[in-house]
């Protein structure tokens, strides 16, 4: 686009006009060169379920941020790049936006395999790149470096949770059933290893390794009622659980078998099951709905509202409060702090603030952002799948845990990184 | 035999191997049902229609809303799933008048290009139309529930699939073997040059075709849709299954697929008893084993 001299006066007129103008309507709008973040994450296809509530929630703290005065007096501006769920396409994306686009930081992921590809592509090319969405606690700790920080929970607190509920169990024996990739195999190595740790006496009687996108699980149904497991822990997520909880419905596994699983009580999979939930079911929530927080958390219901509106407004067919939406906001508002608190854009500042670490309150509790590996510590709920009024289940008796009481801690962490650094030689 | 019985204790265990061939069985059916459509269209048009999963999916889909708009009574499930099929075969016959038509005599590369394109298109307008969110179809009522088959319960839902999918081999049968519109497509599918020099309109009978595939894939996915979750990538994880099962009965032969689709859910059921971690490999396992042995499938025929 080339700009002619006459276009050029007069846009400078106009513009000190409007300033002037503008000014005492708007003292506080952020101004100056936008501070830019390139996005990358997966908006087409499967994985929409989650990155559409969560592209709202950045986009909402994205307008509060900016409308209460930027960061540094800069308006913070996300660039968004589909990653269409290949690491490959990621890196592309990656390697564009630093390279043409010339953002300052890079961000998003929602599988883990496409976080621990930007992660290497980040570290490779001295770019900090904040891993929002995607679980894998490798991203952070055996894999982990100074530029990447992971502003969501790991896998490792989530399964902890399930698993410091199951210990309050009187169960020994256990099965499981995980879909068989990166994430499924570490969800239940996580949670297996804190049970063990928590009762010494539980054992594995039988295993189920579905592929990820198994369409039929009878026959894992039918071998987990047949295994003799008092419990069962299920790493399965999204649509596939689903499918495996209306599945097993008929053969009335939830109430032979106590049912265990982290992922079940998400709106995103409990709102559609209705009255085929699985009632009893022990699993973790974003309890966006539960008098009890609501009454811990004031400013939580105060949140829901506005979401609400925000996503309605912005044509979502769902506008109700999701947990992805209450990490795309935690995000935004993440990497604003670690920039203001640096002082600056630049990214070994910036790495500085975030290696030492520092808190962050939000409407559902505290976000430690740790600095030994610059992982988000945060609040999490577990409860018990129960129905609710009208046929809608919920997860009721919600218990809060906070990640600091259960997550791995520094020393194990470094102990992770050693290991894998020696595997590599 | 006590070997195997320290190796595989559930073996004396009569009613599970009962309960594990019924529902390799019904695994089995469902694979066939989605499977036998796009063997049938591959088998006259010549084109691996990848977007046979797309298909599937909008059916589901279409189950949803059909459901949400009618009354709450027993008898909206089964109107839906009248419908819901004869809705994508419409979108078949569409499609194939407006786009297949036109690449018949291109080469296979095109085809396969086409109709991926067709799975991205289809992907977003589901998107677009039914948003982002997981939706569920209940079970009609009277199938939500199981009876009992040995001692061992047994879900009432698949024997409605147990029961449908035989009828549709059989159709299938009699369609191809008892009627003269089966006959002309069991010609086109040897020679359709010939068939056309003898006055039949080939092109109609192409149209009618994928219209007849379509509603297939339709039926499978009505179907399948209250045992699983409708949701996006649904057309992923049904195209990879129903091309495999179609590679193994060999492209074009109906029977082919039904046996393919009976082995795979039998191997499937006794393979996670055997030997858990097995099913991400099992299928593709079975597939190399087949076209090392016999490369144009069970019971499919060489290329001249």
């Amino acid at each position: 686009m080339r700009i002619d001299r006459r276009t050029a006066i007069a846009g400078t007129i106009l513009l000190s006009v409007s300033l002037a103008l503008g000014a005492p309507l708007a003292p506080t709008r952020a101004q100056g060169k936008p501070i830019r973040i390139g996005e990358i994450n997966s908006y087409s296809g499967v994985a929409t379920v989650f990155t559409f509530p969560y592209k709202e929630g950045l986009a909402m703290a994205t307008k509060e941020i900016n409308d209460a005065g930027g960061v540094l007096g800069r308006p913070l501006e996300f660039i968004h790049r589909d990653d269409k769920l290949k690491p490959d396409e990621a890196v592309k994306a990656a390697r564009e936006l630093v390279l043409q686009e010339k953002v300052d930081f890079l961000a998003g992921c929602i599988t883990s395999a496409v976080g621990l590809a930007i992660s290497a592509y980040a570290k490779d090319a001295k770019v900090l790149y904040f891993a929002t969405h995607c679980q894998t606690s490798r991203l952070t700790w055996d894999e982990g470096h100074r530029y990447v920080a992971h502003t969501t929970n790991n896998v490792n607190q989530y399964a902890r949770v399930v698993a410091k509920k199951a210990a309050a169990f009187p169960y020994k024996k256990w099965a499981h059933i995980s879909p068989d990739y990166e994430y499924g195999q570490n969800l239940w190595e996580e949670f297996w290893a804190y049970l063990k740790h928590l009762k010494p006496d539980v054992q594995v009687v039988q295993q189920n390794w579905p592929k990820l996108g198994e369409t039929d699980h009878s026959s894992y149904i039918t071998a987990l009622l047949q295994s003799g497991a008092e419990a069962f822990f299920s790493g399965l997520w999204g649509a596939q659980e689903i499918a495996f909880v209306k599945q097993a419905r008929p053969f009335a596994l939830v109430e032979k078998v106590h049912y265990f699983t982290p992922a079940i009580g998400t709106p995103d999979e409990l709102d559609p099951l209705g009255k085929e939930a699985p009632v009893g079911a022990i699993t973790t929530t974003f309890p966006w709905y539960d008098e009890g927080v609501l009454k811990r958390h004031p400013k939580f219901t105060e949140w829901n509202k506005k979401y609400t509106e925000w996503a309605k407004a912005h044509g979502m067919k769902d506008p109700q409060p999701k947990l992805g939406a209450s990490w795309g906001y935690a995000s935004a508002y993440i990497i604003a702090e670690a920039i203001k608190r640096a002082k600056s854009t630049d990214t070994d500042k910036v790495i500085a603030v975030l290696s030492e670490g520092f808190e962050m309150e939000f409407p559902w509790g505290k976000v430690i952002m740790r600095g030994c590996d610059q992982q988000a510590i945060a609040p999490q709920f577990g409860g018990v799948v129960k129905m609710g009024k009208e046929g809608k289940p919920i997860v009721a008796d919600i218990e809060e845990f906070h990640g600091k009481d259960i997550v791995k801690s520094c020393d194990e962490v470094a102990k992770l990184r050693a290991a894998a650094a020696e595997k590599k030689k | 035999m006590d070997f195997i019985t320290s190796l595989f204790p559930w073996i004396t265990n009569g009613p599970l191997v009962l309960v594990q061939v019924m529902s390799g069985l019904s695994v089995g059916m469902f694979l066939f049902l989605v499977s036998v459509g796009m063997s049938l269209i591959f088998g006259v048009t010549r084109i691996v229609n990848l977007a046979h999963g797309s298909f599937y999916m909008v059916s589901a889909y279409l189950m949803v809303t059909l459901i949400e708009v009618m009354p709450e009574h027993p008898v909206s499930f089964w109107i839906a799933l009248l419908l819901a099929p004869v809705g994508v075969g419409i979108l078949g016959g569409v499609i194939e008048v407006t786009l297949l038509r036109r690449i018949y005599r291109r080469d296979p590369m095109m085809q396969l290009i086409l109709t991926f394109g067709l799975i991205l298109v289809i992907g977003t307008l589901v998107l677009l139309v039914w948003g982002p969110d997981n939706k569920s179809v209940p079970r009609p009522d009277a199938l939500a529930g199981s009876v009992r088959i040995f001692g061992q319960p047994f879900p009432s839902y698949y024997l409605l699939v147990l029961g449908l999918s035989p009828l549709v081999a059989v159709g299938l049968w009699l369609l191809f073997y008892r009627t003269r519109w089966g006959m002309l497509v069991r010609a086109a599918t040897v020679d359709r040059e010939m068939l056309g020099a003898l006055g039949v309109d080939v092109s109609k009978l192409y149209t009618e075709v994928f219209v007849f595939g379509s509603w297939l894939a339709g039926l499978g996915g009505a179907l399948a849709a209250p045992t699983v979750a409708v949701a996006l990538g649904m057309d992923g994880d049904v195209l990879i299954n129903a091309f495999v099962v179609v590679v193994i009965g060999g492209l074009g032969s109906f029977a082919g697929s039904l046996i393919s689709a009976l082995l795979v859910g039998e191997l499937q059921s006794f393979g996670i008893l055997i030997f858990p971690a097995v099913s991400i490999v099992l299928l593709f396992a079975i597939m190399a084993v087949v076209l090392i042995v016999r490369p144009w499938g069970l019971l499919g025929h060489p290329e001249e």
